[in-house]
Formats: structure tokens, sequence, C-alpha cells
């Protein structure tokens, strides 16, 4: 009985750790990464990259290449022909 | 006759002890600041000293209560009704001291609290030692564990402010009974036990599990005798008593105890839900890690304490380990324990694992480092001085290695002394030695706001204009802090809280509910530069900016 008694003990004790360090642990990391996509936070850190990338963006003598504001401008003006075309 | 004089030895040592401890407690009261919580408990006080009354039909006492309730709010608490379920083990009592003895200063209402405060914390200190001397017949080592547990700075820091280590206390208290009660079950023990255990319950829910564990140990014993029984009256009349003073002391409970004491558990759900500086990221409190309790413990204990205690833990695992494969049903002999004393060692190495993996698997919502767990510290002493004394025992007769261990044991009890003096009265902000300036000041720092009174006087010194505005770049109200500061003093200061425009000197210390290094709520103007910064042995307590001219 006593033998008996223990080992249930241990084994109840054991069932608890194993599913707190794996299931328990996914599920924990999955709220985690959860948080720190969707949180405040993560929208400021990204709101202030993109204000880094603008400021470098205007502090650089050509930020576009020739080539790539060729290609941007010929594209731009065919959007702005076919919208007229379909106004 | 030797052993009378031994005995009279010790009770001078012990007095001695006791009497330094308070002459210390003293001498040095009014250093210490006024904590963020400290309006919070005197309301809490006062308002249930006013339900009490009400109850009681003690219409004077009702009136002045009142009076005092809407004296103390202000805007920076939320109605008592939100809070109402912490217990009133200290704050109805001081609340009623204050309108006996008509204190009127606010300051001197605070610091008579911090004084009862730290007298529990002494006289459960001395339950501790009588535990210990239970276990151990070493005076010297019982006498160096009632040091430590005294000494270890974080929690002699808390003790003046009544809230963590007045847990510890009562727990300790508790446990004291426990033992007893285990030891024998008279009705006497039982009753003790209830009684502390109802404080203990009454000031942290979690206390509720010592019923359990104690009935689980009764169940343990009862395999080999019909404990329950023969002893099934005073049993019931234990569970009974323990209902009864629960009941009593908590008057929250008063009307509906059940339901509300349902609601207790839902009410948790909703626990302070923020984010802390930890390993200088900023994480939520209800995704710590597992290791959150253990870091906190060891770098905020004295390394000493520590070593003593990793050895003395894991001494014990392995003589558990032994015991249990050693098992054997017919056999007394052969279970987890052997002698009265070991079984002191298995429901302190149950207590200490059990309660640590009740805060792991429920995922506590942690905060302030580990404060809230303070208690543990009882269990890193007691396997601390386990170690010591097997330690002793197993050298005693080879000299060199006793004397080896005694001067550890010398440089152990300097370096409290040294820490307790180097961080005096900030305390209860220690880190230990091993830990470079930068970790120390990657963790969260003066969280309680007690430096809040050494800024004030501080910038009362430098500054002699009859109004100054103030901003806090913190998470911490300070305007709580003023009333630590003398009436004058109290009228010169305006706190503008995050208005730095307004203001003529900015507060700052670490303390942050946002990620302050995205959130740019906390930062500082640059029209301010840094004036003054408080660092005690490296950590930092709290920084001044003044604007500049």
């Amino acid at each position: 009985m006593k033998s008996f008694f223990y080992k249930s003990i241990l084994v109840f004790f054991l069932f608890l750790a194993a599913f707190h360090f794996s299931f328990g642990y996914v599920v924990k990391k999955i709220k985690i990464e959860l948080e720190y996509t969707l949180s405040k936070d993560k929208l400021e850190e990204l709101k202030i990259k993109i204000r880094e990338e603008m400021q470098n963006a205007i502090n650089k003598e050509n930020y576009i290449k020739p080539e790539d504001a060729l290609i941007i401008n010929q594209f731009i003006d065919k959007v702005r022909n076919d919208l007229e075309k379909n106004k | 006759m030797k052993l009378d004089f031994y005995k009279q030895k010790n009770s001078i040592l012990l007095s001695i002890f006791y009497l330094t401890a308070l002459i210390l407690g003293i001498t040095n009261l009014h250093d210490f600041g006024i904590h963020i919580e400290e309006k919070f408990h005197r309301l809490n006080g006062h308002y249930w000293l006013n339900y009490v009354a009400e109850q009681f039909g003690l219409v004077d006492l009702q009136r002045i209560t009142e009076i005092k309730i809407n004296n103390i709010s202000d805007y920076t608490l939320s109605p008592v009704s939100h809070y109402n379920k912490w217990g009133i083990v200290l704050d109805l009592p001081t609340a009623f001291i204050e309108i006996l003895f008509n204190l009127k200063d606010i300051s001197n209402i605070y610091y008579v609290k911090h004084f009862l405060s730290f007298l529990i914390f002494l006289i459960s200190s001395y339950f501790f030692f009588k535990i210990l001397d239970k276990r151990f017949d070493n005076f010297y080592i019982n006498f160096l564990g009632l040091f430590l547990y005294v000494s270890s700075p974080r929690i002699l820091g808390d003790s003046f402010l009544y809230k963590d280590v007045l847990f510890l206390s009562f727990f300790t208290i508790s446990l004291y009974f426990f033992l007893e009660a285990i030891n024998k079950l008279s009705i006497r023990n039982l009753i003790y036990f209830s009684l502390f255990n109802a404080l203990a319950i009454n000031l942290r829910i979690f206390a509720i599990f010592i019923p359990f564990f104690f009935i689980f140990i009764l169940l343990i014993k009862n395999f080999y005798s019909n404990i329950f029984l023969e002893n099934y009256k005073k049993l019931i009349l234990y569970i009974f008593s323990l209902t009864i003073f629960t009941y009593i002391f908590w008057p929250y409970l008063w009307e509906n105890p059940l339901q509300k004491f349902i609601e207790l558990f839902s009410s948790l759900d909703y626990l302070i839900k923020l984010k802390i500086l930890y390993f200088n990221q900023y994480i939520p409190n209800e995704f710590l890690p597992n290791t959150y309790i253990i870091n906190w413990i060891i770098i905020s204990s004295p390394i000493f304490q520590i070593i003593f205690f990793l050895f003395g833990f894991l001494f014990y695992s392995i003589r558990f380990f032994k015991r249990f494969v050693n098992i054997k049903d017919k056999l007394i002999y052969n279970d987890l324990w052997r002698s009265k004393k070991e079984e002191k060692d298995f429901i302190f190495f149950l207590l200490l694992i059990s309660f640590f993996f009740i805060f792991i698997f429920f995922n506590a919502t942690l905060y302030n480092g580990w404060r809230l767990v303070y208690f543990l510290n009882i269990f890193v002493i007691y396997f601390g001085i386990y170690f010591l004394y097997i330690s002793l025992k197993y050298f005693r007769k080879n000299l060199l290695t006793k004397n080896c261990i005694g001067f550890v044991i010398f440089l152990a009890v300097s370096y409290n002394i040294y820490s307790l003096i180097s961080y005096h009265p900030f305390q209860s902000v220690y880190f230990n030695s091993l830990l470079s300036e930068r970790l120390k000041n990657s963790f969260e720092g003066d969280y309680h706001g007690i430096s809040s009174k050494h800024f004030f006087l501080k910038i009362s010194k430098i500054d002699k204009r009859e109004v100054i505005k103030v901003a806090v770049a913190s998470h911490t109200p300070l305007q709580r802090g003023l009333e630590g500061v003398p009436p004058v003093l109290r009228k010169k200061f305006e706190i503008v809280g995050q208005e730095y425009h307004s203001a003529d000197y900015i507060y700052k210390n670490n303390i942050s509910e946002v990620n302050s290094k995205l959130n740019k709520k906390y930062e500082v103007p640059k029209n301010f530069s840094k004036i003054y910064e408080l660092k005690i042995n490296k950590t930092k307590i709290y920084e001044v900016y003044k604007l500049n001219s």
C-alpha cells in the first residue's frame, strides 16, 4: 500500500511535469510569439524602422537606381493612361 | 551544571542579538523611505475598521474612520472596493492604533507601521530559530541560521514595508506550529497552527496549500499508526478552527463567506499584468520563464547563502532518492525518513519543491523580482544550515577542515553585515556582488519607490525656491513619497507626472510598465541634463535631471 501510494504520487507529479514541459511549453511559446507579433510594442518598432528607412532615403543622394526609376516612371505612366482610358 | 551554564550563555547571546537588532531597527527606522502602496494600505485599514465598527454598532469609531477615509482618498487611488480582498492582519490594527493614539503626522503613522512590521519579523525569526534548534543539536549553527534569516539584505530591507516579509513572518510561525503539530497532535498545537495558518492565508491566498501538506504528511504517518482513526476529533477541530479563524480575521468574508471565498480565486485572473525588465528585456509577466524564481533568488541573495543552499539541497536530494528507492512496505525504517529530525528535512523538502512547482505549473503572474515568494528564503537558509551541520559533523575529527568551515562561516557573516551597511537604506534592491554593473541594472530596481524620500530631501537641499515642479520619467507614483518628508517640504513640491515641459526637475528610476526602449513616454527630453545619480554598489537607484537654463 505504502509503495503504491508513493509511486502514484510520483507518477502524478511526472505526468504534470511532462505535460507542463511539453504541451504547456508549446502553448506558452505560441502565446509569446503571438504577443510579440501583435503587440503595440512590435507596431511601435515597425513604425520606428519605417521612419529610419525614410530618413535614410532622404539622406542618400540617389535612393533609387536610374534604371529602376525609369521602370517605375513607365509603370506609373502606364497605370495613369489605363485609368484615363477607363474613366 | 555544565549544561545549565551553556544554556545560560546561549540565552545571553540570543538576548544580545535581539537587543542589538531592536536598537538598530529603531535608530535606523527613519532612514527608510515610504513605499508607493502605503497610502492604499492605510485606506484598506480604515475601510475595514469602518466596516467592523458598523457591524458592532461603534458609532464614534465609524464616524472617525469615515473622515479618515475621505481624507486619504485621492486621484491616485482606485476605490478600495476594487482591492478589498487584501488581508487586514496589520492594516486594521494599525488603523486602530492611529486613532487610539491620535497620530496626526502621516509619516509617524507610516513609521509606526514599519516598526510593527519589523517587530513581527523579529518575532518570526525566533520561531525559525526554534525550528532549527529542534532539528540541529548545535547552538552556534542554529544561531547562524537565525542571523542569516534576519540579515538577508532584501528580506531585512523589506521587513519594514509590511508586505511580502509580513507574509514570510506568518508563514514561518505557521510552519513552526505545523512541525509541532506533526510531532504531537495536541489540541494546543493544532489551535495555534490553525490560527497562524489563517493569518498567513489572510495575507497570501496560496497559504491555503499548507493544510493540504499537513494532511499529506499525516497520511504517510498513517501507514504505521492509525493517526486518522485515533485523532479524528482533533483533526475535525483543526479544520473547524482553521475555517473559523480565516473567517474571523477576514471581514471580506463576513457576508456570503463561501461565495466570496470562491471569488478570491477568480479575481486572481485579474492580477496586475505588465511588462517587466528582466535580463535587459521587457517581457510580459504572464509569460515568465520557468527559471524566473531561481534566477532571482541567485542574483539577489548573498552568494554564501546560495552556495550553502545548493550543497544542502543537493545532499538532501541524494539522501531522499536513496530513501525512496529503498522503501519497503512492511518496514518502518525503510521510508522517506528514518527519524523525527529527518522527518523535518522531508517536510521542508516537500514544501519547497511543491511551492516551486505550483508557481511554475500555474504560471504565476509574478513581478518586482521575487518579492511575492520571499517566503522561500526560509527554505534557502534551512538547507544552507543543513549543509553546514552535516559538514561539521562529518569533519568533526578533522580540525583543519573544521577550522576552514568556521572561516567560511565567518566570511558569510561578514559579507552579510557588509552588504547591509553598504546598501543602507536600500537593502531591498540588493544584488550579490558577483554580478557586473550592466547585469545589476538590467533588472527592476526600486519598484517600491522608497528612493522618493531621498530624492525630495536631496532636491530641497540644492534648490531653495518656494515651489519646485517635478516630473516623473518612470512608472512610480512619486507624489506618495512626499508623505515621508517633513510637512514644510511637502508644500514645496508639485508633481506634474509626465508633463516634462512644465517641470524643473525629472526623477527617473528603471521601473516601467511598458517597453521603454520602444515606447518613449519615459524618455527624458533633450533640454534636461543629468545632475545627480544615486548608485549603490553599482546598482542604479535613481537619477535626477534638471531643466537647462
